[in-house]
């Protein structure tokens, strides 16, 4: 699962990002992605180029992994084996996730225990969504069709990016994601189309989650040389607009058509631009959530916390005095 | 203060909201090992991946789960990252063919023509 | 040769005590999703626990074919005192010293079974063991590697040997003796408890002290016994609780 790369309007890039590259050697780099070449770790590559892939795999690195926390506190209480097992199994694919994103990262030379560290002192961002607790069984499907949903339409584009690592890493995530949008759909089409206090849990919890999947994609990008750029070297592969658009026109006539209601009355699609229209979200919110005020952020991360401290007498008794550190190969 | 969460697993963890504990140290996650998958007898091994382990052992059976749960597999080899030896990519000109080396190739090998005028010759003979 | 009532019932009672004893280990070991310590250690585990429900499953279903009520039924609306698996199962993950112990005692025992039932005359259990066979194998060559690698580190085998020392007499817990050792022997269903334990001693010890620990001795050790007639300790009927808190929401309904 993915929230789009979250990109801090404090932390501006570097006014030109291209400044003290090689012009040559960029030009040839610019060339090869245009051509639809991939680049390969030990490739030439600007500086900046570097340091966006990894924020953003990494990001997306902690938001499977963080992501598994609330979905994964549905699993001791998942109603019947079928749902039990799938359920399982979506989880365990996440952290599956999480480890193929955290080697892609880590060819670009920032080590797992870095990223680790950066996400437990909250130093590193990871998708927003997960700051919010999944209060009820029909929390964990909503988020299972819709989040994943969304994680989807973002995974697709970015598979087609310039990375190798990441593309290959997404390849295999997007196989095992149609299985987890299945199982999301079918749980939610069950509570839908289920007794009334089913219709009631799925409709409640739909109310409670349309301003994070909202946010999702993130703000409204404002045109910049910057985005112009990073999408020239095809790491940004589309608007977080156009992604919540697609992701919009896909599921929202789904959700509807099975009697749902969304809180936004102003959601619809405009005919003649063939763009949906809502009320914008509230992106103060958006920020304060994703700075660390949020209603579950605190709890995440001290869960993270306790895991890796739990487990260092584990790593401890198995380490071998004789390992050297190499970065992986793709 | 322990935080009390929706998640019962969490809250039978008594965890301290303002904990600073968990930081890893350098290589506390071990180094990395490349997973080459064979799918099926009579095919070759695959590269697929890499995951962290203390040992071959320990990174054969995590590679099993990481790559092979789903899908077919009949055998895996695992080889420390530190023992592959590759080639650079500023070095990918080598494999760069020059394009006239036809004498290598089979269609540069066309003979029926010949074969027909000699039948010809025999005949007016 | 002909089932009497009384081979049924002992049949029966073999798939309960199995079924219960796969899903709450299963359940037990879902809990560490997320939480491991190591991402891909992390991964193999929540594998192994997926690995049990589902064998824990095809099992339940056997007994729906012998008249039983479907598996979500059986297993999401009895309380403790109706379950049969043994207390072993049912204490908390505790720490992954206690999680890998349990994991490399019952796993054991479960491939052992398994095994034993491969030639069973019941042809649907028979099918299952032989089914799950190879996944049985990786969970318990997951185990000992594990409890190899750690015994290689001075502070880890301590600590590995101390656990050793709490959780075997709740391992000896697994081989109660039903009330139809001889009916499921005479009727060529399964060959009992005794000799699973004979054999599986003869695997878990050896192997564990050829890792460097040392196993309490089985003939002087007392066996926590009682899971099997529906005897637990005050950590299954909360476990219970906890696994049907949605499906107790409406239990006729369809989720």
């Amino acid at each position: 699962m993915y929230g789009n790369a979250y990109v801090d309007p404090e932390n501006k890039i570097v006014n030109s990002i291209t400044a003290n590259e090689d012009p040559i050697k960029l030009a040839e780099f610019e060339s090869r992605i245009a051509a639809g070449d991939k680049i390969e770790p030990m490739d030439w590559m600007p500086a900046e180029y570097k340091k966006q892939l990894v924020r953003m795999i990494e990001q997306h690195a902690h938001s499977e992994i963080i992501g598994a926390l609330p979905e994964g506190t549905w699993i001791t209480r998942a109603p019947g084996f079928r749902r039990k097992l799938a359920l399982m199994a979506k989880v365990q694919d996440e952290i599956g996730h999480g480890q193929l994103l955290y080697s892609a990262a880590e060819t670009l030379g920032k080590s797992r225990e870095a990223m680790t560290n950066d996400l437990i002192t909250g130093k590193s961002k990871y998708s927003n969504v997960f700051n919010y607790p999944a209060k009820t069984w029909a929390d964990s499907a909503v988020i299972a069709w819709l989040i994943d949903a969304g994680a989807i339409v973002n995974q697709l584009a970015n598979s087609k990016g310039s990375y190798g690592p990441y593309c290959r890493a997404l390849d295999r995530i997007c196989a095992e994601e149609s299985f987890h949008l299945k199982y999301g759909h079918d749980n939610v089409v069950f509570l839908a189309t289920g007794t009334p206090v089913q219709r009631a849990m799925v409709q409640d919890a739909l109310n409670r989650w349309w301003e994070p999947i909202m946010h999702f994609f993130g703000p409204p990008d404002k045109e910049s040389i910057h985005t112009a750029t990073l999408m020239r070297w095809k790491v940004k592969m589309g608007s977080n607009d156009d992604m919540r658009n697609m992701f919009l026109d896909m599921y929202v006539p789904k959700i509807w058509d099975l009697g749902l209601t969304l809180p936004d009355p102003n959601l619809h699609k405009n005919e003649e631009t063939g763009r949906w229209e809502y009320t914008e979200p509230n992106w103060e919110v958006f920020k304060q959530v994703i700075n660390g005020n949020g209603p579950c952020n605190k709890e995440r991360l001290a869960v993270r916390r306790k895991a890796e401290e739990n487990g260092r007498w584990v790593r401890k008794a198995l380490a071998k005095p004789t390992e050297k550190y190499v970065i992986p190969l793709s | 203060m322990n935080i009390v969460s929706i998640d019962p697993r969490v809250n039978r963890s008594q965890i301290d909201e303002n904990t600073q504990e968990g930081i890893a140290n350098p290589l506390e996650h071990f180094q990395t090992y490349e997973v080459f998958e064979q799918k099926k007898r009579g095919t070759h091994h695959i590269h697929v991946g890499s995951v962290h382990a203390p040992s071959a052992e320990m990174a054969m059976i995590f590679a099993k789960e990481q790559y092979s749960r789903r899908g077919q597999c009949v055998n895996l080899w695992v080889v420390k990252t530190a023992d592959v030896f590759a080639t650079e990519y500023e070095d990918s000109d080598i494999f760069d063919t020059i394009s006239d080396k036809t004498y290598r190739e089979p269609e540069a090998y066309k003979v029926i023509d010949r074969i027909q005028a000699f039948k010809e010759r025999q005949k007016t003979n | 040769m002909e089932f009497t009532d009384k081979h049924v019932q002992g049949l029966k009672d073999l798939l309960y005590k199995m079924a219960d004893d796969l899903l709450i280990i299963g359940h037990r070991n879902s809990e560490w999703t997320g939480l491991g310590p190591v991402l891909e250690e992390d991964i193999a585990f929540s594998s192994m626990a997926q690995d049990k429900v589902g064998q824990s499953l095809a099992l339940y279903e056997i007994l729906h074919q012998l008249g039983e009520s479907d598996p979500d039924t059986v297993a999401f609306t009895r309380n403790a005192p109706q379950f049969h698996c043994s207390q072993l199962v049912e204490l908390p993950i505790g720490e992954y010293d206690f999680s890998l112990v349990r994991h490399f005692f019952f796993d054991h025992a479960e491939a052992i079974r398994f095994d034993m039932l491969a030639t069973t005359v019941v042809e649907p259990l028979q099918m299952v063991a032989k089914k799950f066979r190879g996944e049985i194998k990786y969970h318990t060559m997951h185990a000992d590697i594990w409890m190899k690698q750690l015994g290689e580190s001075e502070e880890a085998k301590m600590r590995i040997q101390n656990t050793i020392n709490e959780v075997f007499p709740y391992a000896l817990g697994m081989f109660e003796l039903s009330d139809f050792e001889a009916e499921l022997q005479e009727a060529g269903i399964f060959d009992g408890e005794f000799a699973l334990r004979e054999k599986w001693l003869n695997k878990v010890v050896p192997l564990l002290e050829s890792f460097g620990y040392t196993v309490p001795n089985a003939q002087t050790i007392i066996p926590e016994f009682g899971g099997r007639k529906g005897q637990h300790t005050e950590y299954l009927q909360p476990l219970l609780d906890e696994m049907t808190e949605v499906f107790a929401i409406d239990p006729g309904a369809d989720w």
